[in-house]
């Protein structure tokens, strides 16, 4: 049981509402909407952060698994694995990922390689060595790294609201990217 | 060193442009709108967490600067070290909520004890206990209790990207464009 109460969908304004219906009645959702004066700025980082075409959506859920295994978040991990076998990663992958496997034995090209390394290092020490630096910096340039961090930076802090509240995993509903 | 080049307000998109001088021409913006992509975007999430008059000033400074404290980011506690003076802390209390254990004895209020104690808590471990949450949910209410947690993860994720990309925090530059409450 989440331990903040989840906000009534029908008692929200038909913007809320209308975004919901487009990415999912999900429980995340609804905990946020108790804050309404900064859900909204929150969903618009959300639209562009999956609107965006920098990365495809594998990448993004290689990228999102592994902050949300680190961050040691049910909530996450209960949206984003269905999620990552819907855009193409393996079990075995999945599997590796999550620490049940051997990361560099499961297929991962030298790009998501690399993804995987800054966010295990960034999560793990806050900050990156000038190696780690240096070798996402080589694949991903300015722009690319820039919104690497981006991505991690939003599901790191959004593992923390989710674990605090203890939300519970939704049983039916699913994000829509 | 910041590892990557700022970008210039003239050479960003037009809506870019807008909403960093709307906050102040702060090297963390200028960093983070490499990503063009997904900045506009970031930088609506923050108007609304920087705007929004749920907490007091006060208390979003104590929860920004314990949580940039505990994830070591240099640039948020050089930024909010000087905005927390400007909101009725006092260099004593500044102190304490950047230490390891003085913030306990500084002469907090029971609410603002029982938030940092949740900050610290999260940021640390990544969960907090039940009691703690609910002591913090009792005192302020669902939708503050919501906005402190999305400070603290705000902030916490912020400062992993001004860590990684070592941003060197601005020599005189302050966030300035904020109301006044």
């Amino acid at each position: 049981m989440s331990r903040i109460p989840l906000a009534n969908l029908d008692q929200q304004p038909e913007s809320i509402r209308q975004w919901t219906a487009r990415r999912g009645n999900l429980n995340v959702f609804r905990l946020l909407m108790n804050a309404p004066k900064v859900f909204g700025g929150w969903t618009d980082m959300v639209d562009e952060l999956f609107a965006s075409p920098t990365f495809d959506a594998r990448m993004r859920e290689v990228i999102i698994l592994r902050v949300a295994h680190l961050q040691a978040s049910p909530y996450e991990l209960g949206q984003h694995v269905p999620l990552a076998r819907t855009v193409g990663l393996t079990d075995q992958q999945i599997d590796a990922i999550l620490d049940a496997g051997d990361l560099d034995g499961a297929g991962f090209d030298r790009a998501e390689r690399v993804a995987l390394d800054v966010v295990t290092e960034l999560c793990g020490t806050h900050r990156l060595t000038d190696d780690a630096f240096a070798a996402a910096h080589g694949v991903f340039g300015d722009e690319a790294l820039t919104e690497l961090l981006m991505i991690i930076s939003c599901y790191y802090g959004l593992a923390l609201v989710l674990n605090a509240a203890d939300l519970d995993v939704d049983v039916a509903a699913r994000f829509r990217p | 060193m910041t590892r990557i080049p700022y970008r210039r307000p003239e050479d960003m998109t037009e809506r870019a442009r807008e909403l960093t001088l709307e906050r102040g021409n702060l090297n963390v913006y200028r960093v983070l709108a490499n990503a063009e992509n997904v900045y506009p975007g970031w930088m609506l999430a923050g108007r609304a967490a920087l705007t929004s008059p749920v907490l007091s000033r006060r208390l979003r400074e104590l929860v920004v600067l314990r949580t940039a404290y505990l994830m070591d980011c240099a640039y948020e506690l050089g930024q909010h070290n000087d905005i927390a003076l400007t909101v009725g802390l006092t260099q004593h209390e500044i102190k304490a909520v950047i230490s390891d254990f003085d913030w306990q004895t500084a002469g907090f209020t029971s609410v603002e004890l029982a938030v940092l104690r949740l900050t610290s808590e999260l940021v640390t471990e990544r969960g907090a206990s039940g009691q703690l949450v609910d002591h913090v949910h009792t005192d302020l209410g669902s939708e503050a209790t919501v906005e402190v947690l999305m400070i603290i993860g705000r902030y916490a994720g912020l400062a992993l990207m001004l860590n990684a990309l070592d941003v060197d925090l601005d020599e005189t530059a302050r966030l300035p464009n904020l109301p006044t409450t």
